[in-house]
Protein backbone atom coordinates (compact mmCIF):
# COMPACT_ATOMS: atom_id res chain seq x y z
CA UNK A 1 0.00 0.00 0.00
CA UNK A 2 1.41 3.28 -1.09
CA UNK A 3 0.56 6.50 1.27
CA UNK A 4 1.20 9.83 0.18
CA UNK A 5 1.99 12.43 3.06
CA UNK A 6 -0.30 15.77 2.69
CA UNK A 7 1.19 19.03 3.11
CA UNK A 8 0.28 21.08 6.25
CA UNK A 9 0.22 24.68 5.77
CA UNK A 10 1.61 26.98 8.84
CA UNK A 11 -0.28 30.09 8.74
CA UNK A 12 1.39 33.42 10.82
CA UNK A 13 -2.23 35.40 11.95
CA UNK A 14 -1.57 39.18 11.94
CA UNK A 15 -1.32 41.78 14.99
CA UNK A 16 -4.63 42.84 15.32
CA UNK A 17 -7.47 40.31 14.13
CA UNK A 18 -10.40 42.69 14.30
CA UNK A 19 -13.47 42.06 11.80
CA UNK A 20 -11.90 43.48 8.85
CA UNK A 21 -8.73 41.92 8.98
CA UNK A 22 -10.47 38.30 9.99
CA UNK A 23 -12.35 38.45 6.38
CA UNK A 24 -8.95 39.09 4.66
CA UNK A 25 -7.24 36.39 6.88
CA UNK A 26 -10.32 34.03 5.89
CA UNK A 27 -10.09 34.66 2.30
CA UNK A 28 -6.04 34.45 2.28
CA UNK A 29 -7.00 30.43 3.45
CA UNK A 30 -9.43 29.86 2.12
CA UNK A 31 -8.07 27.70 -0.96
CA UNK A 32 -6.15 25.72 1.72
CA UNK A 33 -10.02 24.69 3.56
CA UNK A 34 -11.32 23.54 0.84
CA UNK A 35 -8.87 20.71 -0.23
CA UNK A 36 -9.26 17.59 0.47
CA UNK A 37 -8.50 16.86 4.38
CA UNK A 38 -7.06 19.64 5.13
CA UNK A 39 -4.18 19.86 7.77
CA UNK A 40 -3.55 23.67 8.88
CA UNK A 41 -1.52 25.76 11.74
CA UNK A 42 -2.17 28.94 12.27
CA UNK A 43 0.42 30.78 14.20
CA UNK A 44 -0.49 32.98 16.59
CA UNK A 45 2.68 33.99 18.16
CA UNK A 46 2.08 37.87 16.47
CA UNK A 47 -1.49 38.10 17.59
CA UNK A 48 -1.68 41.49 20.10
CA UNK A 49 -5.61 42.07 19.81
CA UNK A 50 -8.27 39.44 19.35
CA UNK A 51 -11.65 40.13 19.05
CA UNK A 52 -14.82 38.19 19.05
CA UNK A 53 -15.20 38.58 15.00
CA UNK A 54 -11.30 36.68 15.03
CA UNK A 55 -12.20 33.85 17.41
CA UNK A 56 -15.86 33.59 14.74
CA UNK A 57 -13.47 33.30 11.94
CA UNK A 58 -10.93 30.46 13.93
CA UNK A 59 -13.97 28.14 14.62
CA UNK A 60 -15.19 28.64 10.97
CA UNK A 61 -11.83 27.97 9.59
CA UNK A 62 -12.04 24.69 12.37
CA UNK A 63 -15.49 23.69 11.19
CA UNK A 64 -14.96 24.15 7.40
CA UNK A 65 -11.43 21.80 8.08
CA UNK A 66 -13.73 19.08 10.29
CA UNK A 67 -15.78 19.29 6.99
CA UNK A 68 -13.58 17.53 4.53
CA UNK A 69 -11.95 15.42 7.29
CA UNK A 70 -8.92 17.70 8.37
CA UNK A 71 -8.43 19.40 11.13
CA UNK A 72 -7.02 22.81 12.24
CA UNK A 73 -4.49 23.39 15.36
CA UNK A 74 -3.26 26.69 16.76
CA UNK A 75 0.18 27.08 17.98
CA UNK A 76 2.46 29.57 20.03
CA UNK A 77 -0.49 31.59 21.21
CA UNK A 78 0.59 35.11 22.37
CA UNK A 79 -0.63 35.70 25.99
CA UNK A 80 -3.24 38.21 24.26
CA UNK A 81 -4.79 35.84 22.27
CA UNK A 82 -5.15 33.08 24.89
CA UNK A 83 -6.70 35.10 27.45
CA UNK A 84 -9.27 35.98 24.70
CA UNK A 85 -9.58 32.84 23.55
CA UNK A 86 -10.20 31.55 27.53
CA UNK A 87 -12.66 34.22 28.19
CA UNK A 88 -14.94 33.18 25.28
CA UNK A 89 -14.28 29.46 26.53
CA UNK A 90 -13.63 28.30 22.89
CA UNK A 91 -9.43 27.60 24.34
CA UNK A 92 -11.29 23.84 24.92
CA UNK A 93 -12.14 23.54 21.09
CA UNK A 94 -8.89 23.68 19.81
CA UNK A 95 -5.65 21.88 19.54
CA UNK A 96 -2.94 23.96 20.88
CA UNK A 97 0.66 23.52 20.82
CA UNK A 98 3.43 25.47 22.23
CA UNK A 99 5.21 25.67 18.78
CA UNK A 100 4.50 25.54 15.14
CA UNK A 101 6.51 23.02 15.19
CA UNK A 102 4.82 20.75 17.25
CA UNK A 103 1.88 21.43 15.90
CA UNK A 104 2.83 20.02 12.63
CA UNK A 105 4.81 16.67 14.00
CA UNK A 106 1.40 16.09 15.70
CA UNK A 107 -0.41 15.58 12.41
CA UNK A 108 2.09 12.88 12.28
CA UNK A 109 0.59 10.66 15.41
CA UNK A 110 -2.00 8.41 13.47
CA UNK A 111 0.37 7.12 10.89
CA UNK A 112 1.18 3.73 11.28
CA UNK A 113 4.51 3.07 13.66
CA UNK A 114 6.39 2.01 10.46
CA UNK A 115 5.52 4.85 8.61
CA UNK A 116 6.08 6.75 11.50
CA UNK A 117 9.71 5.42 11.45
CA UNK A 118 10.46 5.73 7.85
CA UNK A 119 9.13 9.69 8.22
CA UNK A 120 12.00 9.81 11.47
CA UNK A 121 14.55 8.03 9.19
CA UNK A 122 14.17 10.51 5.99
CA UNK A 123 14.02 13.67 8.24
CA UNK A 124 17.58 12.48 10.42
CA UNK A 125 20.51 13.13 8.50
CA UNK A 126 22.70 10.59 8.62
CA UNK A 127 25.14 9.84 11.36
CA UNK A 128 28.67 10.33 10.67
CA UNK A 129 31.10 7.41 10.26
CA UNK A 130 33.12 7.08 13.74
CA UNK A 131 37.21 7.75 12.89
CA UNK B 1 -5.64 66.97 72.34
CA UNK B 2 -6.74 68.26 68.75
CA UNK B 3 -5.44 65.77 66.15
CA UNK B 4 -6.13 66.24 62.33
CA UNK B 5 -5.62 64.56 59.55
CA UNK B 6 -4.42 65.21 55.65
CA UNK B 7 -4.62 62.39 53.35
CA UNK B 8 -3.07 62.30 49.59
CA UNK B 9 -3.98 60.43 47.24
CA UNK B 10 -1.85 60.97 43.87
CA UNK B 11 -0.81 58.91 40.75
CA UNK B 12 2.08 57.61 41.34
CA UNK B 13 4.96 58.46 38.00
CA UNK B 14 5.24 55.20 37.32
CA UNK B 15 1.61 54.46 37.11
CA UNK B 16 0.86 57.29 34.60
CA UNK B 17 3.55 55.79 32.67
CA UNK B 18 1.83 52.25 32.55
CA UNK B 19 0.98 51.24 28.73
CA UNK B 20 -2.36 49.89 29.66
CA UNK B 21 -3.43 51.29 33.12
CA UNK B 22 -6.46 49.26 34.77
CA UNK B 23 -8.14 53.02 35.14
CA UNK B 24 -7.04 56.64 34.58
CA UNK B 25 -7.66 56.90 39.01
CA UNK B 26 -5.38 56.12 41.03
CA UNK B 27 -5.56 52.36 42.69
CA UNK B 28 -7.01 54.45 46.20
CA UNK B 29 -9.60 55.43 44.21
CA UNK B 30 -10.92 52.63 42.87
CA UNK B 31 -13.79 50.74 44.29
CA UNK B 32 -13.20 48.02 46.17
CA UNK B 33 -16.13 45.90 47.75
CA UNK B 34 -18.29 49.15 47.92
CA UNK B 35 -15.80 52.14 48.97
CA UNK B 36 -12.56 53.05 47.91
CA UNK B 37 -9.42 52.86 49.93
CA UNK B 38 -9.62 56.74 50.93
CA UNK B 39 -13.01 56.39 52.24
CA UNK B 40 -12.07 53.27 54.34
CA UNK B 41 -9.02 55.51 55.82
CA UNK B 42 -11.42 58.27 56.63
CA UNK B 43 -13.77 56.50 58.46
CA UNK B 44 -11.00 54.75 60.16
CA UNK B 45 -9.86 58.13 61.31
CA UNK B 46 -13.50 59.05 61.96
CA UNK B 47 -13.73 55.57 64.76
CA UNK B 48 -10.08 56.84 65.82
CA UNK B 49 -11.63 60.38 66.76
CA UNK B 50 -10.51 62.29 64.41
CA UNK B 51 -13.53 64.30 62.66
CA UNK B 52 -11.54 66.45 60.68
CA UNK B 53 -9.93 65.20 57.58
CA UNK B 54 -8.48 66.95 54.82
CA UNK B 55 -8.16 65.15 51.50
CA UNK B 56 -6.63 66.21 48.55
CA UNK B 57 -6.12 63.96 44.99
CA UNK B 58 -4.41 65.35 41.91
CA UNK B 59 -6.93 64.01 39.99
CA UNK B 60 -10.53 65.16 38.66
CA UNK B 61 -12.42 62.65 40.20
CA UNK B 62 -14.66 64.08 43.40
CA UNK B 63 -14.16 62.30 46.58
CA UNK B 64 -17.78 61.25 47.62
CA UNK B 65 -18.47 61.81 50.87
CA UNK B 66 -21.42 60.36 52.61
CA UNK B 67 -23.20 61.29 55.62
CA UNK B 68 -21.10 59.29 57.81
CA UNK B 69 -18.31 61.34 56.25
CA UNK B 70 -18.80 64.67 57.17
CA UNK B 71 -16.20 66.74 58.69
CA UNK B 72 -13.90 65.97 55.27
CA UNK B 73 -12.98 68.55 53.28
CA UNK B 74 -12.06 67.25 49.73
CA UNK B 75 -9.83 68.83 47.43
CA UNK B 76 -8.42 68.44 43.88
CA UNK B 77 -5.38 69.99 42.40
CA UNK B 78 -3.40 69.78 39.10
CA UNK B 79 -0.23 67.06 39.47
CA UNK B 80 2.11 69.99 39.07
CA UNK B 81 0.51 71.79 42.12
CA UNK B 82 -0.23 68.81 44.26
CA UNK B 83 2.82 69.02 47.21
CA UNK B 84 2.11 72.81 46.96
CA UNK B 85 -1.37 72.61 48.05
CA UNK B 86 -0.52 69.51 50.54
CA UNK B 87 1.96 72.29 52.48
CA UNK B 88 -0.90 75.10 52.27
CA UNK B 89 -3.37 72.40 53.89
CA UNK B 90 -1.15 71.15 56.16
CA UNK B 91 -0.53 75.44 57.05
CA UNK B 92 -4.23 75.66 57.48
CA UNK B 93 -4.73 72.60 59.79
CA UNK B 94 -1.91 74.24 62.16
CA UNK B 95 -3.64 78.06 62.08
CA UNK B 96 -6.79 76.00 62.68
CA UNK B 97 -5.71 75.28 66.26
CA UNK B 98 -4.67 71.39 65.42
CA UNK B 99 -1.89 70.14 67.90
CA UNK B 100 -0.74 67.16 65.81
CA UNK B 101 -1.61 66.55 62.31
CA UNK B 102 -1.64 62.80 60.53
CA UNK B 103 -0.58 63.13 56.85
CA UNK B 104 -1.79 59.55 55.45
CA UNK B 105 -0.40 59.26 51.53
CA UNK B 106 -2.37 57.02 49.28
CA UNK B 107 -0.50 55.05 48.32
CA UNK B 108 -1.35 51.50 49.95
CA UNK B 109 -4.00 50.46 52.16
CA UNK B 110 -3.26 50.03 55.72
CA UNK B 111 -5.00 49.40 59.01
CA UNK B 112 -2.61 51.34 61.78
CA UNK B 113 -3.57 51.42 65.28
CA UNK B 114 -3.62 55.07 65.39
CA UNK B 115 -3.97 55.03 69.06
CA UNK B 116 -0.72 53.44 69.70
CA UNK B 117 0.72 55.52 66.55
CA UNK B 118 -0.39 58.85 68.43
CA UNK B 119 0.90 57.79 72.31
CA UNK B 120 4.35 56.47 70.13
CA UNK B 121 4.79 59.96 68.77
CA UNK B 122 4.38 61.25 72.53
CA UNK B 123 6.48 59.16 74.30
CA UNK B 124 9.35 59.52 71.72
CA UNK B 125 9.11 63.81 71.75
CA UNK B 126 9.71 63.67 68.11
CA UNK B 127 8.76 65.99 65.80
CA UNK B 128 7.83 63.72 62.80
CA UNK B 129 6.90 59.98 63.39
CA UNK B 130 7.09 57.57 60.54
CA UNK B 131 5.10 54.25 60.07
CA UNK B 132 7.00 51.61 59.07
CA UNK B 133 5.96 47.77 58.02
CA UNK B 134 9.08 45.45 58.45
CA UNK B 135 11.32 47.74 58.17
CA UNK B 136 9.78 49.31 55.12
CA UNK B 137 9.07 52.91 55.50
CA UNK B 138 5.66 54.26 54.32
CA UNK B 139 4.29 57.67 53.40
CA UNK B 140 2.06 57.94 57.17
CA UNK B 141 3.34 60.18 59.37
CA UNK B 142 2.56 62.02 62.53
CA UNK B 143 3.59 65.64 62.90
CA UNK B 144 3.18 67.90 65.49
CA UNK B 145 1.44 71.06 64.08
CA UNK B 146 3.90 73.42 65.41
CA UNK B 147 6.92 72.17 63.83
CA UNK B 148 6.08 74.19 60.30
CA UNK B 149 9.69 74.02 59.09
CA UNK B 150 9.69 69.77 59.63
CA UNK B 151 6.63 69.69 57.51
CA UNK B 152 7.57 71.70 54.61
CA UNK B 153 11.02 69.65 54.05
CA UNK B 154 9.03 66.80 53.62
CA UNK B 155 6.40 68.14 51.40
CA UNK B 156 8.95 69.86 49.18
CA UNK B 157 11.02 66.36 49.29
CA UNK B 158 7.76 64.46 48.30
CA UNK B 159 7.77 62.89 51.75
CA UNK B 160 11.09 60.85 51.18
CA UNK B 161 13.53 63.18 53.55
CA UNK B 162 12.97 64.02 56.75
CA UNK B 163 14.86 67.23 58.19
CA UNK B 164 15.36 66.33 61.70
CA UNK B 165 15.46 62.74 63.13
CA UNK B 166 12.45 60.43 62.68
CA UNK B 167 11.72 57.51 64.97
CA UNK B 168 9.47 54.71 62.81
CA UNK B 169 6.29 53.34 64.19
CA UNK B 170 6.45 49.50 63.24
CA UNK B 171 2.89 48.33 62.03
CA UNK B 172 1.87 44.75 62.59
CA UNK B 173 -0.99 44.86 61.14
CA UNK B 174 -3.11 44.44 57.47
CA UNK B 175 -1.22 46.28 54.70
CA UNK B 176 -1.61 46.49 50.69
CA UNK B 177 0.78 48.21 48.98
CA UNK B 178 -2.05 49.00 46.50
CA UNK B 179 0.58 49.22 43.31
CA UNK B 180 -1.25 46.77 40.76
CA UNK B 181 -3.73 44.82 39.60
CA UNK B 182 -2.95 41.81 41.90
CA UNK B 183 -2.92 43.79 45.40
CA UNK B 184 -6.44 45.05 44.13
CA UNK B 185 -7.32 41.55 44.12
CA UNK B 186 -5.92 40.73 47.19
CA UNK B 187 -7.81 43.56 49.04
CA UNK B 188 -10.53 42.41 47.76
CA UNK B 189 -10.44 38.82 48.51
CA UNK B 190 -8.74 40.10 52.00
CA UNK B 191 -12.04 42.21 52.89
CA UNK B 192 -14.57 39.56 51.38
CA UNK B 193 -13.24 37.19 53.65
CA UNK B 194 -13.04 39.06 56.68
CA UNK B 195 -9.16 39.16 56.98
CA UNK B 196 -9.35 42.90 57.40
CA UNK B 197 -11.31 45.36 59.61
CA UNK B 198 -13.05 46.99 57.74
CA UNK B 199 -15.82 45.17 55.68
CA UNK B 200 -17.58 45.26 52.68
CA UNK B 201 -20.51 47.87 52.25
CA UNK B 202 -23.93 47.05 51.89
CA UNK B 203 -26.14 44.61 53.47
CA UNK B 204 -25.01 40.94 53.95
CA UNK B 205 -28.26 39.49 52.64
CA UNK B 206 -27.26 35.88 52.62
CA UNK B 207 -24.21 34.80 55.16
CA UNK B 208 -20.85 35.94 52.65
CA UNK B 209 -23.07 38.03 50.21
CA UNK B 210 -23.10 41.64 50.09
CA UNK B 211 -25.04 43.36 47.98
CA UNK B 212 -25.64 47.39 47.86
CA UNK B 213 -28.64 49.61 47.30
CA UNK B 214 -30.73 48.56 43.73
CA UNK B 215 -28.01 46.27 43.04
CA UNK B 216 -30.10 43.56 41.00
CA UNK B 217 -29.82 40.08 40.62
CA UNK B 218 -31.98 38.26 37.94
CA UNK B 219 -34.21 35.02 38.32
CA UNK B 220 -31.78 32.10 37.26
CA UNK B 221 -28.62 34.13 38.20
CA UNK B 222 -26.63 32.51 41.05
CA UNK B 223 -24.34 34.44 43.11
CA UNK B 224 -21.87 32.15 45.92
CA UNK B 225 -20.33 33.25 48.79
CA UNK B 226 -18.18 35.04 49.82
CA UNK B 227 -19.12 37.68 46.96
CA UNK B 228 -19.96 41.50 46.28
CA UNK B 229 -22.25 43.21 44.22
CA UNK B 230 -22.27 47.14 44.12
CA UNK B 231 -24.84 50.02 43.70
CA UNK B 232 -27.17 49.47 40.70
CA UNK B 233 -24.92 46.92 39.51
CA UNK B 234 -27.19 43.89 37.38
CA UNK B 235 -26.45 40.32 37.22
CA UNK B 236 -28.37 38.92 34.58
CA UNK B 237 -30.22 35.75 33.73
CA UNK B 238 -27.93 32.47 34.17
CA UNK B 239 -24.37 34.21 35.32
CA UNK B 240 -22.57 32.86 37.97
CA UNK B 241 -20.44 34.99 40.48
CA UNK B 242 -18.02 32.83 42.24
CA UNK B 243 -15.26 32.43 44.34
CA UNK B 244 -14.51 35.98 46.27
CA UNK B 245 -15.73 38.35 43.17
CA UNK B 246 -16.49 41.22 43.43
CA UNK B 247 -19.00 43.02 40.85
CA UNK B 248 -18.60 47.01 42.06
CA UNK B 249 -21.66 49.67 41.12
CA UNK B 250 -23.10 50.03 37.51
CA UNK B 251 -21.19 47.17 36.59
CA UNK B 252 -23.21 44.19 34.22
CA UNK B 253 -23.14 40.71 33.71
CA UNK B 254 -24.38 39.57 31.02
CA UNK B 255 -26.24 35.72 30.65
CA UNK B 256 -24.85 32.67 31.28
CA UNK B 257 -21.29 34.54 32.09
CA UNK B 258 -19.39 33.06 34.75
CA UNK B 259 -17.02 35.61 36.88
CA UNK B 260 -14.96 33.78 39.62
CA UNK B 261 -12.44 34.92 41.38
CA UNK B 262 -12.29 38.43 39.61
CA UNK B 263 -13.11 41.86 40.29
CA UNK B 264 -15.46 44.07 37.64
CA UNK B 265 -14.86 47.80 38.03
CA UNK B 266 -17.21 49.98 38.13
CA UNK B 267 -18.90 51.01 35.15
CA UNK B 268 -17.66 47.72 33.51
CA UNK B 269 -19.98 45.80 31.58
CA UNK B 270 -19.27 41.71 30.21
CA UNK B 271 -20.32 39.87 27.28
CA UNK B 272 -23.22 37.06 27.29
CA UNK B 273 -21.46 33.90 28.21
CA UNK B 274 -18.06 34.70 28.96
CA UNK B 275 -15.88 32.72 31.15
CA UNK B 276 -13.85 35.64 33.16
CA UNK B 277 -11.40 34.17 35.94
CA UNK B 278 -8.81 35.36 38.20
CA UNK B 279 -9.15 38.59 36.45
CA UNK B 280 -9.53 42.74 37.23
CA UNK B 281 -11.50 43.82 35.02
CA UNK B 282 -11.27 47.60 33.93
CA UNK B 283 -12.30 50.06 31.15
CA UNK B 284 -11.87 48.19 28.38
CA UNK B 285 -8.90 46.14 29.78
CA UNK B 286 -8.38 43.30 31.22
CA UNK B 287 -5.62 42.04 33.73
CA UNK B 288 -5.17 38.27 33.93
CA UNK B 289 -3.18 37.21 37.09
CA UNK B 290 -2.41 33.99 36.35
CA UNK B 291 -1.16 34.80 32.82
CA UNK B 292 0.17 37.92 34.68
CA UNK B 293 -0.70 39.91 31.60
CA UNK B 294 -3.01 42.99 30.88
CA UNK B 295 -4.58 42.92 27.60
CA UNK B 296 -6.40 45.67 25.89
CA UNK B 297 -9.83 44.03 24.77
CA UNK B 298 -11.40 46.66 22.05
CA UNK B 299 -14.44 44.34 21.48
CA UNK B 300 -16.83 45.88 23.08
CA UNK B 301 -19.16 42.92 22.36
CA UNK B 302 -16.84 41.60 25.35
CA UNK B 303 -16.08 43.88 27.59
CA UNK B 304 -17.54 47.23 27.45
CA UNK B 305 -18.64 50.41 29.48
CA UNK B 306 -21.95 51.08 31.05
CA UNK B 307 -23.31 54.73 30.53
CA UNK B 308 -22.31 56.66 33.40
CA UNK B 309 -24.65 59.40 33.03
CA UNK B 310 -27.97 59.32 34.43
CA UNK B 311 -29.80 60.86 31.61
CA UNK B 312 -27.75 59.32 29.15
CA UNK B 313 -28.75 55.72 31.34
CA UNK B 314 -32.44 56.96 30.79
CA UNK B 315 -32.16 57.85 27.36
CA UNK B 316 -30.70 54.48 26.31
CA UNK B 317 -33.31 51.90 28.22
CA UNK B 318 -36.30 53.91 26.98
CA UNK B 319 -34.72 53.42 23.33
CA UNK B 320 -33.87 49.51 23.82
CA UNK B 321 -37.32 49.25 25.89
CA UNK B 322 -39.18 50.85 22.56
CA UNK B 323 -37.12 48.81 20.06
CA UNK B 324 -37.59 45.38 22.00
CA UNK B 325 -40.77 44.61 20.98
CA UNK B 326 -40.31 45.18 17.08
CA UNK B 327 -37.44 43.58 17.24
CA UNK B 328 -38.86 40.61 18.52
CA UNK B 329 -41.62 40.60 15.94
CA UNK B 330 -38.80 41.03 13.34
CA UNK B 331 -36.62 37.88 14.57
CA UNK B 332 -40.16 36.03 14.90
CA UNK B 333 -41.16 36.91 11.15
CA UNK B 334 -37.88 36.83 9.28
CA UNK B 335 -35.17 35.50 11.67
CA UNK B 336 -33.79 31.85 11.87
CA UNK B 337 -35.06 29.61 14.60
CA UNK B 338 -32.82 29.22 17.59
CA UNK B 339 -32.96 25.91 19.95
CA UNK B 340 -33.70 27.00 23.51
CA UNK B 341 -30.82 26.14 26.04
CA UNK B 342 -32.35 23.33 28.44
CA UNK B 343 -30.07 24.01 31.54
CA UNK B 344 -27.18 25.90 33.08
CA UNK B 345 -25.26 23.01 32.61
CA UNK B 346 -25.31 23.18 28.66
CA UNK B 347 -25.38 26.76 28.60
CA UNK B 348 -22.08 26.96 29.91
CA UNK B 349 -20.46 24.41 27.77
CA UNK B 350 -20.96 26.35 24.50
CA UNK B 351 -18.97 28.80 23.42
CA UNK B 352 -20.03 32.84 23.76
CA UNK B 353 -23.58 34.01 22.28
CA UNK B 354 -21.05 37.42 21.97
CA UNK B 355 -19.33 34.96 18.80
CA UNK B 356 -22.65 35.67 16.79
CA UNK B 357 -22.76 33.02 13.75
CA UNK B 358 -20.11 30.93 15.12
CA UNK B 359 -21.66 30.49 18.67
CA UNK B 360 -23.63 27.63 17.60
CA UNK B 361 -20.36 25.70 16.65
CA UNK B 362 -20.41 22.35 18.83
CA UNK B 363 -16.93 20.05 19.03
CA UNK B 364 -16.98 16.50 20.18
CA UNK B 365 -15.62 17.36 23.41
CA UNK B 366 -18.44 19.48 24.15
CA UNK B 367 -21.38 17.31 22.74
CA UNK B 368 -23.27 17.15 26.18
CA UNK B 369 -26.10 15.08 24.66
CA UNK B 370 -24.01 12.17 23.34
CA UNK B 371 -23.27 12.22 27.42
CA UNK B 372 -26.55 12.43 28.38
CA UNK B 373 -27.48 9.49 25.83
CA UNK B 374 -25.72 7.30 29.06
CA UNK B 375 -26.47 6.94 32.67
CA UNK B 376 -24.72 8.74 34.95
CA UNK B 377 -23.30 5.38 36.86
CA UNK B 378 -21.49 4.41 33.55
CA UNK B 379 -17.71 4.29 34.08
CA UNK B 380 -16.20 5.61 30.72
CA UNK B 381 -12.94 4.18 30.81
CA UNK B 382 -11.36 5.57 27.21
CA UNK B 383 -13.80 7.92 26.23
CA UNK B 384 -11.70 9.70 22.97
CA UNK B 385 -9.07 6.52 22.33
CA UNK B 386 -9.44 4.43 19.01
CA UNK B 387 -12.43 2.47 18.32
Amino acid sequence: METISRPVVVKRMPERLNARAAREFLRDVQPFLVTDRPQLVFDLSQVKQLDAAGVEMLLRCMSEAHKRDGDLKLASLSPQAAVVLELTRTERLFEIYDTSADAVRSFSGFLPNAMRQQLLHRQQPPAPLAA
Amino acid sequence: MDIRALVLVSKAVEDAADPMPLSALAPALLEVAGRTAVQRMVERLQEFGIHSTTVIADSDFLIATDGNQQGTTCQTTPRERFWRAAENAFSDLAQEGAELVLLVHLGGYAEINLEKFVQFHLDQHARVTQVSVQGEPLQIFCISASRRNDAASLFRSQLTRCRSECPTFEHNGYFNPLREARDLRQLTIDILTLKTETKPSGIEVRPGVWMERRAVIEKGARVLAPAFIGAFARVRTHAVITRCSSVEHHAEIDCGSVVENSTVLPYCSIGAGLDVAHSVIGAGVLANLRRNVTVEIADRKLIGFVVAGRGQRFLSAAFELAAYLPKQMWRGVFGPSQPQQRDLRTALHNTSPSLGGAAGYQASACDTDAAEKFPSTLAVARRYGDH
